[in-house]
This record gives C-alpha cells, sequence and structure tokens, in this order.
C-alpha cells in the first residue's frame, strides 16, 4: 500500500491528533494493568516458593517404644539427632498485639550441614535470628513486652526466604533437652520447597476472576476508543473509496491507523506498569505487601502484551471498517440496532431456577438427585453470569423507554431517545461493569455469612478475654512453675497469676479431665459462685478458645491438692495490649510451658476471617479498578456519541439551545445505564450469594457486607461519574456555533 | 434600495461587517427586511450570504455594523449587542431555523424532534407533543410522528424540521438553502407548505438560496456579491 496514503489517512487532519491520543491513552491503561496482573500472580507465586521453608514438617522426632505390655506402652524413643538433621519446633502461635509471628525453635549439633533458608547456620541456644520487621518491631518494643522472648539477637533472616516484607518471623536457637522436652519438635535434613500448603492458588483464582473482570472492560475500553470520530472517519474513507480504494485497502487503513498509536499507547503502557510497581506492591495480601521485584513480568511478558495489544486493536477496528460496508458514497443513514428482545432476560431467570433446584435436589434425600445438585449450582451460577451480560441492552432499554415516557425536558427526551434507540451500544461500555460487580457482590456476600468471630464479652464460667493461659509441659518442675507465677504476680499490668493442677501433665496418660485450683483463685478465673470448699474443680474445656458456654465450679473429688501437680498457668492481665505481651512474655519464656500462652481473643487472629478478608482486598480492589475503567469507557463512549451528533447538536444550539441542556443530556445520558447495571449487578449478586449459601447450609444467614465494599462502590460510581463530568467541556467546544457554522 | 416606512421593519442591519481572518464576508451591508415579507438573499457561493444570514439572527456577532430587531409587541432590540445567553434565548423564542440537512436528533421520533423546542421553552410534554402533531398534520405528515427521521424520505424529514422551526409560532424564519438537497418536486412540496403556514401566520422569512426557482416564491429578492448587497434587486409583491 502507498505509504503516503497511509500517512494522509492516519494523519489526515488536526481533529486526528484527539482520537489518536483517546487511542493511545485507552492502550496504555490497558497494557499497564494486564502487566500488573500478570506480575501479581508472578508474585504471589514467588511469595509462596520463598515461604516454602516454614511450611517443612519434618520427621518426628521420637517413635514409638519396643511393644511391651498393652496396658502400659513403653515411652516413644528419640530418634537421634546427627549433623545432617536439626531438630526444629514450630510455634506459628507466638502472638504479640494482633500480629501472628512465624516463630522456630532449632537445636542443631555443632557441626551440622543443615543451612536454614535465609539464615544459613542456625543461631546457637538462646541467640535468635528475625526477619527485618519483626526486628524493627522488637526495637521499638519494650523488651518485656516482646524481644525478651527470643534471645539475643544475631542477625535478620535475609529477604529470599520471606514471603514479603512485612512477613514477620523468628528463628531461635534452643538445645536439644529444650526441644524433646514437649515432644512437638521434628527433625529435618532438608527445607526443601514445599509446594503444598500455600495460599496463592486460593489468591491466584480469585486474581483470575479478577483479572477476567478488569480485563473485559480494559478491552472493551480499548475497543471503544478506536472507535472515536467514527462518524468523520467514515466520510474520510468513504472519500477514499471514490478515489478506487478498496474495502480492503480501506480496512487496511483503518487497522494500521489504529496500530501506530496502540504500539505507542502499549509502550506507554508498560512504562507505566514499571513505575507503578512500587505503588502496587503496597496492596497487602494475606496480610503482607510484596516485594516490588516479585511483580516484575520480564521482558518477554512486556512483549507479549503489547504484542497482543496491538494486534487486538487493529483486528478490531479493521474488521469493524470491513464490517460497516462503507461505500463510495459513505453511509448515507446510520443503521439502528435490533431492538433487545425479551429472550434476553431467559438465561439470568433459568440460572436463578437452577439455583433454586440445585438447593431443593440438595434437600430431596434422593441419592440422584443430590449428586446432580452441585452440577445444577455451578450451571446456575455461570447462567446467571452470562445472562446478566444478555439481559443488560433489554433492561437499559426498558428503563430507557420508561424514561423517555416519563421526560419533561428536553435533555430528559434527547438523552432517554438515545439510549432507547441504541441500548446495545451503551450497555456495551458498561458489560465489563457488570461482571465485575456481580461476581465481587456474590463473593461479599458470601463473605458476610464467614463472619468473623470476635472476642467473646467477659463472662462469668469463661476465661476472661484479658487473661491468658498456658499448658504445663511434661517434667516441669513445680518449683520453676511456682518461679514463673511470681515472677508474673511481679510484672507490671498483672492482676494475679494461679496454677491449675491435676494427676499428670495435660499431654500425659493419664491426666484428668478436671482442673483443680484453690478456692481462693476463683476471683481470679473469673468465677463469682463458687462452692464453699477449699479446692475447686473446673472443666478442661474452660481453656479452649473456642469455648461459649458458661461453666461452673465445682467441689474438687480429691478435696486437697496433694499428690496433684501444676498443669496449668492462668494469668489475668488489666486488659491493656502491654499487659497482655508482658504476661505471654512471661509464660513463653518460662521453660515451663509445653506451648505458647493463649488468650480467647486469640482466635480472632486465627479464623478464616483473615483470609476472607485478604481476598476481600484483592476483590474490592478489582472491582474498584473494573468500575473506574467502566467510567473512563463510558465518558469516552458518550463523548464519541457526543462528538457524532455534533453537527445536529450543533445546529440545536444554533437554533437556541443553552448549552447547559447539553451538559444535562450527559448527565443524563451516562448514569442512567451505568446506575442501571449496577443495581442489577448488586441485586443478582445478593440473590446468587443467598442462594449459594442457603445451598450450603439452611442455618447460615447473609448479612450486610463489609463496609468496605459500600465505600468502594460508593467511591468507584463517584469516579466513574467524574470521568463522565469532563466530558463537560469537550462536548461544549465541539458544538460551539463557530465549529457549527463550519461543519 | 427601497424605502419602507420604520414601523413596517422588522430587522435592520445597517453597516454590517464581518471578517474571517483575512477574509472579508461582509463588507458594510444594509439591510431592512419587512414584517410578514418572504426576502430571497441570493447570490453565488462564498459571497457572504450565509454568513449575513447568521449575523442577522444573532448567531455571529459583527465586527462593525448592527442588526436591529423590532418585536411587534416590544422595544427594538439591538442584536448585535446582547450577550450569548440573551442572543440565544431569542432564538429560540422568536425566531426558527431551517437548514439544508442534517438537522433532526436520528434517535427521536418526528414528533419528539418538532417537540423540543417547546420544551426547551417550559412547555409542558403533553402539550408540546400535541402541538407537534397538530402541525406534522398540516404539513402532510399525518401519522408519521412515531416514525424515525432515517425512516422517512428527504422531503419528509424536511417538512419536520419545517415544523420544528415553526412550531414555537416564531416572528422570523431562517431558513439555509432549505430545499438544496431536495429533488424538485419534493422542493417545491416543502416550499410550497411551509410558505402556506408562514403567509398563514404573517410570519417573516428570510430565505437563503442560490436557486432562481427558489427565490421565486419570494416577495423579495437581495443579491449579495463579495459582501455586498447587490443594486436592482426585484420586488415581485
Amino acid at each position: 500500500m502507498n505509504y503516503a496514503v497511509l500517512r494522509m489517512a492516519s494523519l489526515g487532519s488536526r481533529s486526528s491528533f484527539g482520537r489518536l491520543a483517546g487511542i493511545v491513552g485507552g492502550t496504555a491503561v490497558g497494557a499497564c494493568l494486564l502487566l500488573l496482573l500478570w506480575g501479581g500472580a508472578n508474585g504471589l507465586t514467588a511469595r509462596d516458593d520463598r515461604g516454602a521453608w516454614l511450611r517443612e514438617t519434618g520427621q518426628p522426632s521420637a517413635v514409638a517404644g519396643p511393644s511391651g505390655d498393652t496396658s502400659s506402652p513403653s515411652p516413644p524413643v528419640p530418634v537421634q539427632l546427627t549433623a545432617g538433621t536439626v531438630l526444629v519446633e514450630p510455634n506459628g502461635s507466638e502472638i504479640f498485639r494482633d500480629h501472628l509471628i512465624e516463630r522456630r525453635d532449632v537445636a542443631a549439633l555443632a557441626g551440622t550441614t543443615v543451612g536454614i533458608p535465609g539464615v544459613g547456620k542456625p543461631p546457637e541456644p538462646g541467640d535468635y535470628v528475625a526477619s527485618p520487621a519483626l526486628q524493627h518491631l522488637i526495637d521499638i518494643t519494650p523488651g518485656d513486652e516482646l524481644g525478651s522472648r527470643f534471645g539475643k539477637f544475631a542477625g535478620v533472616i535475609d529477604d529470599s526466604a520471606l514471603p514479603g516484607p512485612d512477613s514477620l518471623v523468628v528463628v531461635r536457637g534452643a538445645t536439644e533437652a529444650e526441644l524433646r522436652q514437649n515432644g512437638r519438635a521434628v527433625l529435618i535434613s532438608d527445607f526443601t520447597r514445599n509446594p503444598y500448603g500455600g495460599s496463592a492458588a486460593a489468591y491466584n483464582t480469585v486474581l483470575c476472576v479478577g483479572a477476567l473482570a478488569v480485563l473485559f472492560p480494559v478491552l472493551l475500553l480499548i475497543s471503544i476508543v478506536t472507535g472515536l470520530g467514527a462518524a468523520q472517519r467514515r466520510e474520510r474513507y468513504a472519500s477514499l473509496r471514490v478515489i478506487g480504494a478498496s474495502p480492503r485497502v480501506v480496512a487496511t487503513i483503518a487497522a494500521v491507523e489504529t496500530a501506530v498509536p496502540s504500539l505507542i499507547g502499549a509502550a506507554v503502557g508498560t512504562v507505566l506498569a514499571v513505575a507503578l510497581r512500587p505503588a502496587a506492591a503496597l496492596i497487602p495480601v494475606n496480610g503482607s505487601r510484596m516485594f516490588v521485584t516479585d511483580l516484575s513480568t520480564g521482558w518477554m511478558a512486556a512483549v507479549v502484551v503489547v504484542v497482543v495489544v496491538v494486534v487486538a486493536s487493529a483486528f478490531v477496528a479493521g474488521h469493524r471498517t470491513l464490517r460497516a460496508g462503507i461505500g463510495p458514497l459513505g453511509v448515507t443513514r446510520a443503521a439502528h440496532e435490533k431492538r433487545p428482545a425479551v429472550w434476553r432476560a431467559v438465561p439470568a431467570a433459568a440460572g436463578l431456577a437452577a439455583l433454586a433446584a440445585a438447593i431443593l435436589a440438595d434437600r430431596s434425600g434422593e441419592a440422584v438427585l443430590m449428586r446432580v445438585s452441585s452440577l445444577l449450582l455451578i450451571a446456575g451460577f455461570l447462567l446467571v453470569l452470562v445472562g446478566i451480560v444478555a439481559i443488560g441492552p433489554w433492561l437499559t432499554r426498558l428503563v430507557s423507554g420508561l424514561a423517555l415516557k416519563g421526560a419533561r425536558t428536553a435533555d430528559g427526551v434527547i438523552a432517554a431517545g438515545r439510549i432507547q434507540r441504541t441500548p446495545v451500544a451503551t450497555f456495551r461500555s458498561v458489560s465489563g461493569l457488570v461482571v465485575a460487580v456481580f461476581v465481587v457482590s456474590v463473593f461479599a456476600g458470601g463473605a458476610s455469612v464467614v463472619a468473623s468471630p470476635k472476642t467473646p464479652p467477659a463472662t462469668p464460667g469463661l476465661m476472661q478475654p484479658s487473661s491468658l493461659s498456658a499448658t504445663i509441659a511434661t517434667g516441669a518442675k513445680p518449683d520453676q512453675v511456682v518461679e514463673t507465677v511470681r515472677r508474673a504476680e511481679e510484672t507490671s499490668g498483672i492482676r494475679s497469676a494461679v496454677i491449675g493442677y491435676g494427676p499428670a501433665a495435660l499431654s500425659e496418660r493419664g491426666a484428668a479431665r478436671e482442673i483443680y485450683f484453690p478456692a481462693g483463685a476463683a476471683a481470679a478465673l473469673g468465677f463469682r459462685e463458687f462452692p464453699a470448699v477449699d479446692t475447686v474443680a473446673v472443666d478442661g474445656s474452660f481453656f479452649y478458645s473456642w469455648s461459649v458456654q458458661p461453666l461452673e465450679l465445682t467441689a474438687a473429688p480429691t478435696g486437697t491438692l496433694d499428690g496433684l501437680v501444676p498443669v496449668v498457668v492462668v494469668i489475668a492481665t488489666d486488659g491493656t495490649p502491654a499487659a497482655v505481651d508482658r504476661a505471654r512474655t512471661v509464660l513463653n519464656t518460662s521453660g515451663v510451658t509445653a506451648a505458647p500462652a493463649e488468650s480467647p481473643s486469640d482466635i480472632t487472629l486465627r479464623s478464616s476471617g483473615r483470609l476472607i478478608q485478604g481476598l476481600a482486598v484483592l476483590a474490592y480492589l478489582g472491582m474498584f479498578v473494573s468500575i473506574v475503567i467502566a467510567g473512563i469507557s463510558l465518558a469516552v463512549a458518550t463523548a464519541s456519541a457526543m462528538l457524532d451528533r455534533r453537527r445536529v447538536l450543533g445546529l440545536m444550539r444554533l437554533m437556541g439551545m443553552p448549552a447547559s441542556v447539553l451538559r444535562r443530556v450527559i448527565a443524563r445520558e451516562a448514569p442512567v445505564p451505568l446506575l442501571t447495571v449496577v443495581s442489577l449487578s448488586v441485586t443478582l449478586g445478593f440473590v446468587v450469594a443467598w442462594l449459594m449459601v442457603t445451598y450450603v447450609d439452611d442455618s447460615y444467614r447473609l448479612t450486610w457486607p463489609a463496609p468496605e465494599y459500600f465505600i468502594v462502590l460508593g467511591l468507584s460510581l463517584i469516579l466513574a461519574l467524574g470521568a463522565v463530568l469532563a466530558t463537560f467541556g469537550l462536548t461544549g467546544r465541539s458544538t460551539a456555533l463557530p465549529s457549527t457554522r463550519f461543519e | 434600495m427601497s424605502t419602507l416606512r420604520n414601523v413596517d421593519i422588522i430587522l435592520s442591519a445597517r453597516s454590517l461587517r464581518h471578517s474571517f481572518g483575512q477574509t472579508e464576508a461582509l463588507r458594510g451591508i444594509d439591510l431592512d427586511i419587512k414584517a410578514g415579507e418572504v426576502l430571497a438573499i441570493m447570490g453565488p457561493s462564498g459571497s457572504g450570504k450565509s454568513t449575513l444570514l447568521h449575523c442577522l439572527a444573532g448567531v455571529l456577532t459583527p465586527d462593525a455594523g448592527t442588526v436591529t430587531y423590532r418585536p411587534a409587541d416590544g422595544q427594538p432590540l439591538v442584536i448585535s449587542s446582547l450577550s450569548e445567553s440573551n442572543r440565544s434565548r431569542l432564538r429560540l423564542t422568536d425566531f426558527g431555523f431551517v437548514f439544508q440537512f442534517g438537522q433532526l436528533l436520528p434517535e427521536l421520533s418526528a414528533a419528539d424532534n418538532v417537540s423540543l423546542p417547546l420544551l426547551l421553552s417550559g412547555t409542558k410534554r403533553r402539550e408540546a407533543l400535541h402541538k407537534s402533531t397538530e402541525l406534522l398534520d398540516r404539513l402532510g405528515l399525518q401519522g408519521l410522528g412515531a416514525k424515525l427521521p432515517g425512516e422517512l424520505s428527504g422531503g419528509q424529514a424536511q417538512r419536520v424540521a419545517v415544523a420544528r422551526a415553526l412550531v414555537t409560532s416564531p416572528a422570523v424564519l431562517f431558513a439555509d438553502e432549505p430545499t438544496g438537497a431536495l429533488d424538485s418536486l419534493a422542493s417545491e412540496n416543502v416550499l410550497t407548505l411551509m410558505l402556506e403556514l408562514v403567509r398563514e401566520a404573517g410570519t417573516t422569512v428570510v430565505l437563503i438560496t442560490h436557486d432562481a426557482r427558489t427565490a421565486a416564491y419570494s416577495d423579495r429578492e437581495v443579491v449579495v456579491r463579495d459582501g455586498v448587497v447587490g443594486t436592482g434587486y426585484r420586488v415581485t409583491a
């Protein structure tokens, strides 16, 4: 093809530059988001890989002894620690304030050949190495609240062994005897990269859904910006057809004139993605930000994204021009859209029916029906997803029809009239939004069932939220336990410390179900009523963090504590976070406890609600990006529609229509489809969520989603509408009287 | 120039000058337009006739000179010194416009298109649609009010445009090549119907054309050439 013709077609007029700038901007946003999403997927996997050593389960450090008399089996026989192994006690429940700390206590022989990732040689007994984030916490916190739990600082763990920059990890050196005491330690010969147990799969699933929810609007945005100024370009193409250009040549010109700015846009988007990586890395996923390098995709990915964006946008432009059937006389009459029929409501209705049928099938008790119920559930969800995209134009037309009937003003008639005649094109600009808002609404609705457990209120008969308990390790000397209690009582913020007794340590055979206390400890345990005896007893479930049923103190059958051993220590604090952490430090460094101290309030840190919250951050972010892009698409589509009607609207202004009417037309044309589809997506999202959780369990009750959902939804809509309002200036200028006169 | 009594004159231009960059489109035009007359402004392409129409209608503000409008029931207004918003209001309430093509909103029905000026003036929609349908009927478009512009022939679409221009009962109708895109039969039909309505209502018409057959429908012709009104214009009525 002739280069000069191409050049003329691409840069034929000054007005072309606005369109070209639009394509550059649209493709830049698209390419940037694609690369950031790609980087996010890479980052999650890299993070899981680096943290794999923390999930290493190892081999038991003791094996069952030789079988003898079955009534009294032999004690387990320790497996010998060698230079090729290290003894590791995982203490994943080390807690400081509302942070979970990954703690590993390690014992090794002097000549060990086993290296710990990010650390190398295991720390000496009494020393510790910590991640930079944890060490920072230790540095800024009084020692008796945190630092004293670990010993002497011996270095930081390298980033290469940390999931993220906010990871709280500590490796503490210990003696072999210390770790063998509890029987929980394992022998590890190699901290292999354990591929199992990571959270990347869950997050990547959300990321894929998010990517689809974002990708769809991005492709639409690119498609819409390539259609900018269609009316004027059709005239130019018609001129080319007059002088002999074939439809294929014209389509090629359209493709090339789109490919060039797309290439520039994709390149700008790549640079933008690199520049935005530090900001993207700040988004917390599963409690930690990411390392900026994690979001790197490599140059091959950048090339792939650029090529895909350029080829896709050029193809769309060429195909659209070919399909428009531009003849030498141009497109004399605009082709009107086919009226969306009512069948478009069928898939969504069928989907809802399938979901309801899934519940009924599951409850029927018939084996065959129960088997198909899960298939119905999946099919129902997918049908509703497809259904809301299908129903959109029909609903848009329905709403605009009602708006047209009820219109009282010129702007109302003009706006509703356009939407009424072009519901498919109007809906297309916001259809990506439908998917995003629907999926996130289903998620938010479903997540509302998994309510984060709250710290139970102080109730007599239940472990007090401001108290901590720790079980005593087998073989701990009673004197040491008494010394621990004495130390606790001297610590600031600790109100009382009491010892619970039993016939044997709780981990031992022969341990009783009940724990015995001196009667004077009843108040310290939070009981208001207790029998008038010297020794009282409470069921062992009193110390379970999930207990919700208040218990009563009873008279101990033994009547005395004589002959019993300490099995648990309970510390009551004044409830301040500092006091709670000081109590943890006292107990966890005492050397007599079998496991880190626990408080009823710890339940909130270990709940599945945390994972949901982590996923919610990604989901809401996806929805935010999607709505904003949809808003930009809508703004571009609105501006494009205005520019295509600039002559007629300009003539209307010439006849005396004030510019404010035009602004009101835009203000009506854009929000109607936006709010219609958002309402539709939100409603269907929650209906589907309700049907799905009902399928899982009748007792589940959907509640209001987290406030973040509404905040993100509201903020996104405001930004989207802001983008639409930004077109006021452009349309005002393009329909100004001097512009119209020379049209 | 014919001498007209001041009381009969609805629009008058004095020493009108207007330039586009280095090009002088109007070079000192004086023109009086009588109330109720149909005036044809003729001239070759680029002579300045459309610029003259835009200055008379308050679309453009002349670089020099004045345009004065004398409404039947009010004080004379110097259009050229009004603000843009006042000129817009004047165009909406007192003037009507018909152009050669592309003036109807393609997504709105014929009746909705016609009713727009009434809605802009604050008329209730039901009343506006009623008036519009009535006017469409008078222009021979019975039953076509619900049609979209794309579903109408060129002549029918132009009659819809005429209806929209006349629906507010303007004092002056400005028509810029109103039949320029129509065949002669359709052209004759549109002009006949349009002039029948305006004569009945006593509306003044300023008709721009370069077609002598179209100009023949007028009461008076003036010729604009190189930005000035030529001498020896014809008075047919």
